[in-house]
């Protein structure tokens, strides 16, 4: 099953694999910046906001946390059609449904942060939006973190999710070596290797998003 | 790692709270089960001389495409003010042409179902031997519980599916046992799929449930301790009852994964709800249709599991234990 | 002369009555004590004249300020008011200091050193010049209460509030407190405190009002209270703080 030869032959393209990696990169990091933009706003007007618009977004957001992700994809690639280019249209879709995830992240994150900080912040004058600014939404987005730190490696797996619209990620290209090499023997040191490095990028950033937190967290004290 | 690891259990209730108030809510869903339940009683259970044809779908195309066609055509005559006319025209027209695929949508979910149930529940007394290792184990139980869960959440669930259909020759070997494809038992791809999925989600449940025994304070285990029960008993009879309710919300999630993400099970040829869209849509070139309703149909499935969660969660609720919602 | 006027005010919460026709006066300087078992009206009270909440009926005059007018400018008010919370409420992601310049360069647009400096007057005033670059979970909560009221202080307010400041403190950390609360009575500042400590009621304020059930039952120097109330319920009231029933 596993044949010295085919572990060489992994060898030999792994720059071909590699460079799947870096696509993965960046469409993780593209479709993290959708999701941040699109979802930062959204979950800030589920809590703050009423009327027409925060039930507009509060829908979509219900609709595009109900589908899967292959099929967000595929509705904009070939209903909606985007874009031609798959790496565009599988970071809209990877980014809107981390918005729809995202902003519940931060709509718990803002409820969590305890009234009286709020109220704090009007007794000395300040208006709402500044008191949300400058005191509410610090507080929020380090209580975000964690929530984020899990975001973060759901979109990273999910960018093999491309394969169906034939981005040509990391996944699609481990697909293709074995497939197109006619090398079919290969499959599972292929698969077995692509995982592993799947496993290090999430394992490395999850370890990079801890130190962040920790370097912006809030000192907390013994006495209280 | 930091002192705190971010546990699921912190995580924002990400499935679909749906606002129950809603009428409309309740008769959609009504509607859909009501339909898909008499659909698999046609297809899987009544004989051939009673039963609709398995491709034929119980409601017919053409009343709607016809109403679609003068309406439009109403709208036509009428101008700018005939907008909203166009519209209709255009719903009638999207619901004529679904309406063939129904019967094999219905065939897709009722695997889909399947997937998600089977991996689920089978993924369960795996992940509550994972999570008690991992909290109650020694070093060696706890670091083996540990690798399972990291490798297994560290990786995509497609590659976890690839290396397991194209990867090991585990399809050669389920397709020798006996009853496979046959009846209600599902076919070997969709064998394979469960396995993945069973793999899958007990490294997810696992991380639930060992959250959730974590939130159960230490003192719970002393006290049964110091009436004579064993460390297991204890842990059986006081620290379990309590963790899995506070697992429950985290079950919620992972129910609402599973549904969504057996649809990477068309990649290995399974013909759940997802494989029967896509080959209709590649054949007809109806990709509006088809797609829109296959996430109308994954949104009622994931809807149905929200509200079912949030029964369970009520029943099960005890005062001053849990309670999220 | 008079700052603060509260004229025959109502307030309901749903049904329940909360604050009934309650009127009274406070000169420039004084130091006044609402006291009341719970659920009388005096959190309430409060929160109407820096309009944290709104008065069903009645008015409320601070100087010449009209403060239930619906176009008064309430950010504007709430300079003039300063509030000291039970809970605190110290901006839990900025040091101490930090907490003070906050109000100072957003609310008053005051530049960075100049608000660093105030700041740091105000914290010496209350005695914590050396925890300034703390963060309020690693402080205790008499000091956090003290850096609550520099922080109410640094904006300069003609009437502070105090809801019940040390209900929510141990013991032994109440004098600090209340030790601050007395040299801001003497220093001339004009002071509207919700509490149970009868000490600095005894000693520091210019008139007690008894409240109960969203009425003012009397009203009267500290020695007609506690030596002479005119009315049973006072007299029942203080009696029970002072044995200790009321918390």
């Amino acid at each position: 099953m596993l044949q010295a030869g085919d572990w060489a032959f992994v060898l030999d393209n792994l720059d071909y694999l590699l460079i799947g990696v870096g696509v993965t990169g960046t469409l993780t990091l593209a479709a993290l910046a959708v999701g941040f933009l699109l979802g930062f706003p959204a979950g800030a007007l589920e809590v703050y906001g009423d009327g027409l618009l925060a039930r507009v977004v509060s829908t979509s957001g219900v609709l595009l946390r109900g589908t899967p992700i292959v099929v967000i994809m595929l509705v904009l690639f070939f209903v909606v059609s985007i874009s031609q280019s798959a790496f565009v249209t599988a970071a809209v879709g990877l980014g809107l449904r981390s918005a729809a995830y995202q902003s519940q992240i931060f709509r718990g994150a803002l409820q969590s942060v305890d009234e009286g900080q709020l109220e704090a912040a009007r007794a000395i004058g300040m208006s709402r939006f500044e008191a949300i600014r400058h005191v509410v939404v610090p507080q929020a987005l380090r209580r975000s973190m964690p929530g984020f730190q899990n975001e973060f490696t759901i979109v990273l797996k999910d960018t093999s999710i491309a394969f169906a619209i034939g981005l040509a990620e990391l996944l699609t290209r481990g697909y293709d070596l074995f497939t197109q090499s006619g090398r079919s023997t290969a499959v599972l040191e292929v698969f077995l290797v692509i995982s592993a490095i799947y496993f290090v990028l999430t394992f490395t950033t999850n370890r990079g998003l801890d130190w962040l937190a920790d370097y912006y967290a809030i000192p907390s004290g013994e006495n209280r | 790692m930091s002192a705190e690891e971010p546990t699921v259990a912190d995580e924002v209730r990400t499935t679909i709270d749906v606002d129950t108030d809603r009428p409309w809510a309740w008769l959609g869903l009504a509607v859909f089960w009501g339909w898909l339940l008499v659909r698999w009683v046609n297809d899987f259970l009544l004989p051939a001389s009673v039963a609709v044809p398995g491709d034929q779908s119980f409601f017919p195309a053409a009343p709607f495409a016809s109403a679609a066609e003068s309406l439009a055509g109403t709208a036509a005559s009428l101008g700018v003010v005939g907008v909203p006319l166009d519209f209709v025209a255009g719903l009638l027209s999207f619901v004529a042409g679904a309406i063939p695929s129904f019967p094999a949508l219905a065939r897709g979910a009722w695997l889909t179902i399947v997937l998600t149930v089977a991996g689920i529940a089978l993924g369960f007394p795996i992940a509550v031997v994972l999570s008690v290792a991992r909290v109650y184990g020694g070093r060696g139980l706890r670091w083996l519980s540990l690798s399972y869960t990291e490798l297994i959440r560290g990786t995509p669930l497609l590659a976890q599916l690839f290396v397991l259909y194209f990867g090991l020759p585990l399809t050669q070997i389920v397709r020798e046992i006996p009853g496979v494809g046959s009846g209600f038992i599902p076919g070997t791809a969709a064998l394979v799929a469960i396995l993945g999925f069973t793999i899958n989600s007990a490294a997810y449940q696992a991380e639930y449930i060992r959250s959730a025994l974590e939130s159960v304070d230490a003192g719970q285990l002393t006290a049964a301790r110091s009436i004579g029960l064993s460390k297991r008993e204890g842990i059986r009879y006081v620290v379990l009852p309590q963790g899995l309710r506070y697992a429950i919300p985290g079950w919620s999630n992972e129910l609402v994964y599973l549904i969504k993400y057996s649809s990477l099970a068309a990649f290995i040829t399974v013909r759940e709800l997802f494989f029967q869209a896509e080959s209709i849509a590649n054949d007809t070139f109806q990709y509006t249709e088809l797609y829109v309703l296959a996430g109308l149909f994954y949104i009622a499935l994931v809807v149905s599991a929200s509200v079912l969660m949030g029964v369970v969660e009520d029943r099960t609720a005890i005062p001053g234990l849990g309670g999220t919602r | 002369m008079t700052l603060l006027r509260v004229e025959n005010v109502d307030k309901s919460y749903g049904d329940e009555e909360v604050l009934n026709g309650v009127s009274f006066e406070m000169d420039r300087g004084d130091v006044d004590v609402l006291m009341g078992p719970s659920g009388s009206g005096k959190s309430t009270m409060l929160r109407c004249i820096n309009r944290l909440t709104d008065v069903d009926s009645g008015d409320i005059w601070l100087d010449d300020t009209d403060v239930t007018a619906p176009e008064t400018d309430v950010n504007a008010l709430r300079q003039d008011v300063g509030m000291v919370f039970q809970d605190f409420n110290l901006f839990a992601h900025l040091t101490a200091l930090e907490n003070i310049t906050l109000g100072l360069k957003r609310v008053r647009g005051i530049p960075e050193s100049e608000a660093r400096d105030t700041a740091m007057d105000h914290l010496d005033q209350v005695g914590l010049a050396a925890q300034a670059d703390s963060y309020p979970a690693e402080l205790s909560g008499g000091q956090q209460q003290r850096v609550g009221i520099a922080r109410a202080l640094a904006m300069e307010p003609k009437l502070m509030l105090f809801d019940e400041p040390t209900s929510a403190l141990d013991p032994e950390l109440v004098g600090e407190v209340v030790d601050v609360m007395a040299d801001l009575a003497a220093g001339g500042m004009t002071m509207l405190v919700v509490s149970h400590e009868m000490g600095f009621a005894q000693s520091a304020a210019d008139d007690i009002h008894f409240l109960d059930n969203g009425r003012i039952v009397e009203s009267g120097p500290p020695e007609q209270l506690f030596e002479r109330p005119e009315h049973d319920r006072t007299e029942a009231f203080l009696t029970g703080l002072q044995s200790g029933e009321h918390r």
